[in-house]
C-alpha cells in the first residue's frame, strides 16, 4: 500500500512537470494581456525539436536547449502577431497549434522516414529529476518576480491597462513581447521534458492537450504562478492515478480512464464560477 | 503671476486628421510659466486631441511641439490601473529599487511626500478601484506631479468632482501656478474658467477662434465663440397632466460604494424628473435596476412601455459595424411589429430607420453605412430617436448629451421635452447639473446610493443642490 | 476577396516548398495532388466526400463564431455524432428510409449534447468554451474508443468498431461507383438554411448581435446565457450530423478513424469562407481537394500529407487578422 502511494506521489510530480512549465508560461503571457492558446503547439515544437537535436548531436542537453528555443520562436511569432498586427490572439494561437502539430508529423517522415513516431534518441536519463524540481522552484521564483520586481509590476500593469503603461512612459508592446516569448520558451521546455525527459522519443499527438489543461490551470490558479502550479499538480495527479490504477486493476476501462485529467480540468473550469477575474486587458489587442 | 519670456510650451502649425474628420486644423498656441490657460470649446472641437498632441501621446500630421521640461497630462478618462495600489499607479515606470526588488516602503513614503507637498490627502496603499472617483483623480494628478512637470495639462478635470472638491482642486492648481508651473485646463465649464483662469482660448472645428485674457471677456462672449453664434433654443415646455408611471420604493441593489440604499422615486407621465449627483454615487446601479439588468430588492412598479437612452452609446446602444437600418431594430427586434414569423420585417426596419433619421436629423451618407462612420453626435441622435420612436410611456435617459456637440445636444434635449409634453414620464440621470436644471420639473439629489434631497422647479437652489451632491446635509 | 486570394497564393507557395523539401519537384507534386483530387470519376467522388465531411463541422463552427464563440470541439462532436449513428444503427430494426432519418437525428442529438455541455458550462459558470470544447474532444475520443472496444463492438468486427450497418440504412449514393452519398446535398441545403437564418431571422439577428456587441445585445433584451448555450448546442449538432453522415454514407460503421482531423480543418474552412455559409461551401470544396489530393500526393509523390495540415494552420494564423472571438478567458458568468 505504502509502495502504491509512493509511486503515485512520484508519478504525480513527473506528470505535473510539463504542465507546470506550460502553465507558468500561460500565467506570464496572460498577466501581460496576451492569451496564449498556442501553448499546445509550442510544447509540441519543443518536444519535436528536442528529439531532432538530441538525435543529431547525441547530446540531450543540447536537445533541451533547442526545445526551449523552438518554443520561444513560436512565442515570438505569436507576440508579433498580437502586438504589431493586433490580430485575434485566440485564432492565431490555434493556427500555431496546427502548424506545430502538422510540422512535427511532416518532419517525422522527412527526417526519419517513419510516420507516427521517431526512433529512440538519447534522453536526459536521471537528470530529468532536476527539471522536475526546477519546475517548482521556478513557480516560487515567478511568484516573487511577478509581485515584487519592476518587471513584474510593469508586466501586470500592461495586462490591466496598456494605456496607463503608455502614460507612464513605458512600451506595453515590448513588455508583452517579452512575456509571450518567455511563455513560448517555457512551453517548449515542458515539451522537451515530455520527449527527452520522461521518454526518449517523439510521437504524434504526445502533448495530448496538455497545453490546454495548462490554460485551465492558469484560470483555476487565478493567474498566480503558485496557484497555477497547485492546479497542475491536481491534474498531474489524475494522470498518475489513471496510470497506476490501470496497472493494478485489470478490469478498469483503460481508455475511458485516460479521460480523467480532461474531466478534472472541466470540473475545475466549472468550479471557479464568477469568482475569478482575468487581467482586465487580457486578450484585447492594444 | 504671469511670467513672460520664453513659453514653457509652444505649438506651431499643428494639424491632425482622423478618417473622415480633421480634428485639429492649423493651431498655434503658447503657454507660459505660472499662467493658467483655459482651452474651451464644445465637444468635438479638438481640445482633447490637442492636449494629447501637446503631451506627446499623439503625433500630429503636421506642425511642431516644443516644451521646456516635462509635460504632464491628467486625462479626462483616467489612465489608472484599478487592481493595483495607489503607489504602484503613481510610480509606475519610476519605481524605487532595492536590489532586484521594488522598495515598497520608499515608494509609499515618496507618494505621501508628493501628496503633502501639494496639499493633497491620499493613502498610498489603497487599491485604486476601491477609491471614490474624486480620489482616483487625485491619484492620476499625483502621478503627473511626481514627475515635476513644468507644463501640466488637465483634461476636463472637474467632470467627476462635487462642488467642494472642485474648490480644493483649484486651490492646488493655483498653488502650482504660483510656483511656476504652466497650466492648461481643457474644459467646457465656463464658470470655472472665469473664476480661475488667467487666459482663455476658444476652439471650434479644430481651429482657434478667440483668445483673450480672462478679465477682458465675458461668459456670453466665450459661449458664442464656442458655438459660432447663439445657442440653439430648446423646445418649450407645455402644461401637462401628471399620471403615475414609475414607482420605486425601498430599492436596494448592487454592492460596494455604488450600492443603492433604500432608494425611492416617483415619476409621472408628463414630467421630467432629474437625478442630480456626482458620477459614482449609484447612478449606474439605478439605471441597471430600472432596466432589469441586475437583481434588486424592493419595489419597482412601472406602467406601460419603456425607451432607454444608455450612457455609453458605443458599447451599450449600438453595434458599430452594423448599418443604421439594423441598429434601428436593436432593442425592438422581439416585438411582434418587427417580425414576420421567424423573419425580421426588413421593410419595416428600413422605414423605421428613415423615420428616426428624419425626426432626429441624423446625418449619414445613407441608411446602409456602418454606424461607426457617423460622428458621435449623429450616433447619439440615432440612439435617442430609436428610444423614442415607439412613443414609450417611460423614458430613461442616462447622460443623453454626453460627448456630443452643442447642436446635437440641443436637439436631444428638445426631443426629451417633447416626449414629456406628449405625456411620457422621463427620468433624466445626468452628471451635468446645468442640463438637469434646464430640463427637469423635479430634481432628486443622489448621494452614495440614497436620496438626499428633492426640489421642485420653482424652488431650484443651485447652491443647496451642490451641497447635497457633495453629501453635506 | 483579397484576403481569400492571398490565402490561395500562400497555399500554393507553401505547398511548393513542402514538396521541394520532401525531394519532389513542385510540378510532380501538384500534378499528383490535382490528378489525385480531380483526375477521374473516383477521384472526384472522393474529393466531394471530403468536401461534404468538412462542410458540416465548418458550418457549425461558423455559427458559433457568429455568436462570438470559438468551438474548437467540432472533432469531438463529430465523433459523438458518428458513434450514436453507428451504435444505434447496429441495433435498429425499422424500415430503411425512416431508419436513415433516425440515425441522422441521433447523430445531431449526440453532437448537440456534446456541444451543450460546453454551452451550459459557459452560460452557467462562465467557463471558457475554448478549453471546455477541447477537453471534451479528448473525452469523446477516449470514451468512444472504450465503447467500441468493448460493449459496442460489432460481433463480427475485426477491430474496435461497431457492426456494419444494414445496407438499407446506408445513405443513397449520389455518384454511382463512388463513395459519394447525398450527404453532400444535405450539407448544401443546410448551408442555404443557415444563410437564410443568419441574415433574415430574428434568431440570426440576436446571434450576430451577441457576437459583435455583447453588451449592447444584452441590453437589447437578448438572453445572452440562453443564446450561448443554444449556439454551442446547434454548433455541436451540426458537427454531429456530419459525423452521422460519415457513418451512414461513407464508412457504413463507426470506428475512431472516421475523421482525419476534419474538426480542425473545418476551422480553416470556416475562416476562409469568411463565416458565410455560401462561401464556406466553396472553401470546403477547396480544402476537400487538398485533403483527398493530399493522400494521392503522399502515395505517388512521397510528400507527406501532413504538409497540408501545416498549411491549414498557417492559413488560420494569417486569417486571425480579423476579430472573431468576443469571448475572453475570464471565469465570470456572462
Amino acid at each position: 500500500m505504502i509502495e502504491l502511494i509512493a509511486t503515485l506521489a512520484v508519478l504525480t510530480l513527473i506528470k505535473s512537470t510539463p504542465i507546470i512549465y506550460a502553465a507558468l508560461g500561460g500565467v506570464i503571457s496572460e498577466r501581460s494581456g496576451v492569451i496564449n492558446i498556442g501553448l499546445e503547439g509550442m510544447m509540441a515544437a519543443g518536444a519535436f525539436t528536442a528529439v531532432i537535436v538530441s538525435f543529431a548531436t547525441q547530446t540531450p542537453v543540447l536537445g533541451l536547449l533547442a526545445g526551449v528555443a523552438a518554443g520561444a520562436c513560436f512565442g515570438y511569432l505569436l507576440a508579433v502577431a498580437a502586438t504589431r498586427f493586433k490580430v485575434d490572439q485566440i485564432v492565431a494561437g490555434t493556427g500555431i497549434n496546427l502548424i506545430c502539430a502538422g510540422g512535427a508529423a511532416y518532419g517525422l517522415v522527412i527526417l526519419f522516414n517513419q510516420p507516427g513516431a521517431s526512433p529512440q534518441v538519447p534522453s536526459l536519463g536521471g537528470a530529468y529529476w532536476s527539471l522536475v524540481i526546477a519546475a517548482f522552484v521556478l513557480a516560487g521564483a515567478l511568484q516573487w518576480l511577478l509581485f515584487h520586481t519592476r518587471w513584474g509590476l510593469r508586466t501586470r500593469a500592461t495586462g490591466e491597462n496598456p494605456s496607463a503603461v503608455v502614460s507612464a512612459g513605458l512600451d506595453p508592446l515590448v513588455l508583452r513581447t517579452y512575456a509571450v516569448v518567455i511563455s513560448g520558451a517555457l512551453a517548449g521546455l515542458g515539451g522537451a521534458f515530455l520527449s527527452i525527459g520522461e521518454l526518449n522519443l517523439y510521437s504524434d499527438g504526445m502533448t495530448a492537450g496538455r497545453g490546454f489543461i495548462a490554460l485551465a490551470a492558469v484560470i483555476f490558479g487565478r493567474w498566480n504562478p503558485i496557484g497555477a502550479t497547485a492546479a497542475c499538480v491536481v491534474f498531474g495527479f489524475f494522470e498518475a492515478l489513471q496510470f497506476v490504477l490501470q496497472g493494478q486493476i485489470a478490469w478498469l476501462p483503460a481508455n475511458a480512464m485516460q479521460a480523467l485529467p480532461y474531466i478534472a480540468a472541466l470540473i475545475a473550469l466549472a468550479g471557479v464560477t464568477g469568482r475569478v477575474r482575468a487581467p482586465a486587458a487580457d486578450g484585447v489587442p492594444f | 503671476m504671469n511670467g513672460r519670456g520664453e513659453p514653457a510650451l509652444s505649438l506651431r502649425g499643428i494639424r491632425k486628421a482622423f478618417p473622415g474628420v480633421v480634428a485639429v486644423d492649423g493651431v498655434d498656441l503658447d503657454l507660459f510659466s505660472g499662467e493658467i490657460l483655459a482651452l474651451v470649446g464644445e465637444n468635438g472641437a479638438g481640445k482633447s486631441t490637442l492636449s494629447a498632441i501637446a503631451f506627446g501621446e499623439l503625433k500630429p500630421d503636421e506642425g511642431t511641439v516644443h516644451s521646456r521640461g516635462t509635460v504632464g497630462l491628467v486625462h479626462q478618462h483616467f489612465e489608472l490601473i484599478g487592481r493595483l495600489r495607489v503607489w504602484e499607479n503613481v510610480l509606475l515606470g519610476r519605481e524605487p529599487r532595492r536590489g532586484f526588488s521594488v522598495d515598497e516602503r520608499a515608494a509609499r513614503e515618496r507618494v505621501l511626500a508628493v501628496a503633502q507637498d501639494n496639499g493633497l490627502e491620499i493613502d498610498p496603499n489603497a487599491v485604486v478601484e476601491t477609491l471614490p472617483i474624486g480620489v482616483q483623480q487625485r491619484v492620476e494628478l499625483l502621478r503627473e506631479l511626481d514627475r515635476e512637470p513644468s507644463v501640466l495639462l488637465l483634461d476636463e478635470p472637474t467632470a467627476a468632482l462635487a462642488p467642494a472638491e472642485i474648490e480644493r482642486f483649484f486651490a492646488t492648481v493655483v498653488q502650482l501656478a504660483a510656483r511656476g508651473t504652466a497650466i492648461m485646463i481643457v474644459t467646457h465649464k465656463l464658470q470655472e474658467v472665469i473664476e480661475y483662469s488667467h487666459r482663455v482660448t476658444v476652439m471650434r472645428h479644430g481651429e482657434i477662434v478667440a483668445s483673450a485674457p480672462t478679465h477682458e471677456i465675458t461668459i456670453g462672449e466665450i459661449a458664442r465663440a464656442m458655438v459660432g453664434g447663439d445657442l440653439p433654443d430648446l423646445a418649450t415646455r407645455a402644461d401637462t397632466t401628471k399620471t403615475p408611471c414609475l414607482h420605486v420604493k425601498d430599492l436596494n441593489a448592487g454592492s460596494g460604494a455604488t450600492r443603492l440604499n433604500d432608494f425611492f422615486l416617483d415619476v409621472h407621465g408628463g414630467e421630467i424628473v432629474g437625478i442630480a449627483g456626482v458620477e459614482g454615487n449609484g447612478q449606474n446601479t439605478l439605471a441597471d435596476a430600472l432596466t432589469g439588468m441586475i437583481a434588486y430588492a424592493g419595489t419597482i412598479e412601472r406602467r406601460g412601455t419603456i425607451g432607454v437612452i444608455p450612457q455609453d452609446r458605443q458599447r451599450e446602444g449600438l453595434v458599430m459595424n452594423w448599418s443604421l437600418v439594423e441598429n434601428a431594430l436593436l432593442g425592438r427586434q422581439h416585438r411582434a411589429a418587427a417580425r414576420r414569423g421567424l423573419e425580421l420585417d426588413r421593410r419595416r426596419a428600413r422605414a423605421d430607420a428613415a423615420a428616426i433619421a428624419q425626426r432626429c436629423d441624423v446625418r449619414a451618407a445613407s441608411l446602409d453605412v456602418a454606424v461607426k462612420t457617423l460622428s458621435g453626435g449623429n450616433q447619439q441622435k440615432l440612439v435617442v430617436g430609436r428610444a423614442l420612436i415607439d412613443d414609450p410611456d417611460f423614458v430613461l435617459a442616462y447622460n443623453p448629451t454626453r460627448g456630443i456637440d452643442v447642436g446635437a445636444a440641443a436637439l436631444v434635449q428638445s426631443r426629451l421635452i417633447e416626449s414629456r409634453n406628449r405625456g411620457a414620464a422621463v427620468l433624466l440621470i445626468s452628471f451635468e447639473l446645468d442640463e438637469i436644471l434646464a430640463l427637469a420639473d423635479h430634481v432628486i439629489v443622489m448621494y452614495r446610493g440614497a436620496v438626499l434631497g428633492a426640489f421642485d422647479r420653482d424652488r431650484f437652489d443651485r447652491a443647496a443642490i451642490g451641497r447635497l451632491m457633495a453629501g453635506s446635509t | 476577396m483579397r484576403r481569400q486570394l492571398g490565402a490561395i497564393a500562400l497555399i500554393v507557395v507553401l505547398m511548393a516548398l513542402a514538396m521541394i523539401i520532401a525531394g519532389t519537384s513542385p510540378i510532380d507534386g501538384f500534378t499528383a495532388l490535382f490528378v489525385g483530387a480531380l483526375g477521374g470519376r473516383n477521384e472526384i467522388g472522393e474529393t466531394l466526400v471530403a468536401t461534404s465531411a468538412l462542410l458540416f463541422p465548418a458550418l457549425g463552427i461558423a455559427l458559433a463564431f457568429r455568436a462570438g464563440l470559438f468551438n474548437i470541439g467540432a472533432e469531438g462532436q463529430l465523433v459523438v455524432g458518428g458513434l450514436c449513428a453507428g451504435a444505434i444503427g447496429a441495433a435498429l430494426g425499422i424500415p430503411g428510409p425512416l431508419g436513415i432519418v433516425v440515425l441522422l437525428i441521433a447523430g445531431a442529438i449526440g453532437g448537440g449534447v456534446w456541444g451543450a455541455i460546453a454551452g451550459w458550462m459557459k452560460a452557467r459558470f462562465g467557463a471558457n468554451e475554448i478549453i471546455a470544447t477541447l477537453m471534451l474532444n479528448f473525452v469523446a475520443a477516449d470514451f468512444a474508443l472504450e465503447l467500441v472496444s468493448g460493449p459496442l463492438k460489432g460481433p463480427l468486427a475485426a477491430g474496435a468498431e461497431t457492426a456494419w450497418l444494414d445496407p438499407k440504412y446506408w445513405l443513397p449514393t449520389l455518384l454511382p461507383g463512388t463513395r459519394l452519398s447525398i450527404a453532400l446535398l444535405l450539407a448544401l441545403v443546410l448551408a442555404l438554411v443557415l444563410q437564410w437564418a443568419f441574415t433574415r431571422t430574428v434568431f440570426g439577428y440576436d446571434l450576430r448581435a451577441s457576437g459583435e456587441a455583447p453588451e449592447a445585445a444584452r441590453r437589447s433584451g437578448i438572453n445572452i446565457g440562453r443564446l450561448t448555450w443554444l449556439a454551442l448546442t446547434l454548433s455541436g449538432a451540426i458537427a454531429g450530423l456530419g459525423g452521422a453522415t460519415i457513418v451512414t454514407g461513407e464508412l457504413h460503421r463507426f470506428n475512431t478513424q472516421l475523421s482525419p482531423g476534419y474538426g480542425f480543418t473545418a476551422i480553416a474552412v470556416a475562416l476562409v469562407g469568411d463565416l458565410q455559409p455560401l462561401w464556406i461551401c466553396l472553401a470546403a470544396f477547396g480544402f476537400g481537394i487538398l485533403e483527398s489530393g493530399g493522400l494521392a500526393m503522399q502515395a505517388s509523390a512521397q510528400v507527406p500529407k501532413d504538409a497540408i495540415h501545416v498549411i491549414e494552420g498557417l492559413i488560420i494564423f494569417v486569417l486571425a487578422a480579423r476579430r472573431y472571438v468576443a469571448t475572453r478567458i475570464e471565469g465570470g458568468a456572462p
